[in-house]
């Protein structure tokens, strides 16, 4: 029990940590997100034509992939606050705190995702149908198995930044470049801004099979019911299954030299 | 002694300092120096290569042919380049330097503010690699497109580029601004204003409802820095249009000149209260 508690508080920590100061700033950081996603709908209009079919998708399951892709913005691109506390240097308290390394960075990524479900995400689903979106998955399948890709995804997600994480203390490289570099490449590759399926040269048949469309496109597709889940489902599962041995043993490696630094 | 010297020579002796500095740092490891040089070529192409690939994907975007997309993409790209050079350090996310009370190492110094800010964020080689994308995308996208490349065009290509780096910056220092007030709540905001920037900068506009578009050309600039100016260099839109975008950085330096003035004479009653026993993040 104490074991879980401990947990749920860190959650709760971080999700009410914005309210202390940061809570005049949440409508700004809000009516940014909500103008991004009202630009992309609008280009979907202007791309693609309002009956039949591009790439295998209609435009209104490309309206709801790009709706809900922003509703689950932080769950579809997981981040932990590794790269920060190399940056700051805390990462030397972290291993004296009375928690798992990997369970304490996840509790804390749990808590920064309530408050944007609860005043972006929420309002985002329930305004969408004046924007002429439908925000309903294909199916209520399409949903429950959008839960478990999503769960998946950001199984991936973390597995990733452990993995950059251990390579940046391995190359003894800028954080902030590394992580740059990470959030460049991961969006463009997962699917998060274009649905895979749009691009040329038959590019997101590859893609699809790369960990970064395990984050984002697989359980958009799977939610709008424009990909097979069964097997969106086995590739998630698969990257999840190797990433997650490799991260352990890099991040095992690269602590000692981490340690070495003096955090 | 100091005081004599013009202001002109001191910023070139200053980005002089600069350079040798960011020489030195780039240099001091070859295994470094090659990472942060393909790091930044990286980042700077996945930044224009969603539309680049949208308008190979749909042969153009709304009105626009694929090779005009790639001189837009190559003109966001210099100006990402020109404000990577010029602008390091948190110059452009002033709103971590005020929150963190680094603004004080700058007042404390003897020299006005605006110099320090011109120079201190000047890294020419460490920061020209995105700069250096940016010419090879334009160079072969006006290959690529029929356009008489004179002197004065290219007098107007600079200009444009110049007050497209403007309109970025004074945006940056609008919001910025908010940390003086709010220097925990507002230290990260110009993260936010940057990633609004840089992620839909590369869209062209043309399809958006006309208050989306003249949202995007006033409150939130994202149409100056690339697209409006774009269209005016090729041709697209009215020659008059040339001096809109100068027009709006002109706009955009005076208002975030005024809001950073005053959080600063804010500042001067306050100070920074980060600086704390526990850290400088407390």
């Amino acid at each position: 029990m104490n074991a879980i508690h401990k947990y749920w508080q860190t959650i709760l920590m971080t999700g009410l940590r914005p309210l202390d100061d940061e809570w005049w700033s949440l409508p700004g950081r809000y009516s940014l997100r909500f103008l991004r996603v009202l630009f992309l709908l609008s280009l979907w209009h202007t791309l693609l034509p309002t009956e039949g079919t591009t790439s295998g998708m209609t435009l209104h399951a490309v309206l709801t992939y790009t709706l809900i892709a922003e509703v689950f913005a932080s769950q579809l691109s997981s981040r932990v606050a590794l790269d920060t506390s190399l940056w700051q240097g805390d990462i030397a308290n972290r291993f004296l705190r009375p928690m798992s390394i990997y369970c304490q960075y996840s509790a804390e990524m749990i808590g920064d995702w309530l408050l944007d479900l609860v005043l972006f995400s929420a309002p985002l689903v329930l305004i969408a149908p004046l924007f002429g979106v439908n925000p309903l998955p294909a199916s209520p399948m399409a949903a429950l198995l959008f839960t478990l890709s999503l769960t998946l995804g950001v199984a991936v997600g973390l597995a990733l930044d452990f993995i950059f994480t251990a390579m940046m203390v391995f190359l003894e490289h800028s954080v902030y470049a590394l992580m740059q570099i990470r959030n460049a490449i991961s969006t463009l590759l997962s699917g998060a801004i274009l649905p895979l399926a749009m691009l040329p040269w038959g590019l997101g048949d590859i893609f699809t099979y790369l960990p970064f469309a395990s984050l984002a496109s697989a359980p958009l597709r799977i939610y709008t019911g424009t990909g097979d889940p069964q097997f969106l489902i086995t590739i998630q599962a698969a990257w999840a299954l190797v990433l997650w041995p490799l991260a352990r043993m890099l991040w095992r490696i690269n602590r000692e030299r981490l340690v070495s630094h003096g955090g | 002694m100091a005081d004599k010297i013009h202001p002109i020579s001191k910023i070139f002796r200053q980005w002089r300092v600069q350079a040798y500095l960011d020489f030195m740092w780039m240099t001091r490891d070859f295994k470094f120096c090659m990472i942060n040089i393909v790091s930044d070529i990286i980042l700077n192409l996945s930044g224009v290569a969603a539309v680049f690939l949208l308008a190979e994907r749909f042969q153009g975007i709304g009105t626009w042919g694929t090779e005009q997309i790639i001189f837009m993409l190559g003109y966001a790209a210099l100006v990402h380049g020109v404000m990577d050079m010029g602008f390091s350090y948190n110059i452009m996310h002033i709103s971590r330097r005020i929150g963190r009370g680094q603004l004080d190492h700058i007042l404390i110094q003897p020299q006005p503010i605006w110099i320090a800010l011109l120079t201190e964020g000047f890294m020419p080689f460490s920061g020209s690699w995105s700069f250096f994308t940016g010419v090879g995308i334009t160079i072969w996208s006006l290959t690529q497109i029929e356009l008489s490349i004179t002197f004065v065009w290219c007098l107007y290509f600079a200009i444009n580029l110049l007050s497209s780096c403007a309109v970025v910056l004074g945006f940056s220092y609008l919001w910025g601004s908010l940390a003086f007030w709010a220097p925990v709540g507002a230290e990260e905001i110009n993260s936010q204003t940057t990633r609004f920037v840089s992620q839909l900068r590369t869209f062209p506009l043309d399809g958006l409802g006309k208050r989306l578009q003249n949202g995007l050309l006033s409150i939130l600039p994202v149409g100056f820095v690339a697209w409006y100016p774009s269209r005016a260099l090729m041709h697209v839109a009215p020659p008059e249009t040339l001096w809109h975008t100068p027009l709006a950085a002109f706009t955009f330096i005076i208002l975030a000149t005024l809001a950073f003035r005053k959080g600063l004479r804010y500042y001067e009653k306050t100070g920074s209260q980060r600086y704390l026993g526990w850290g400088h993040r407390g």
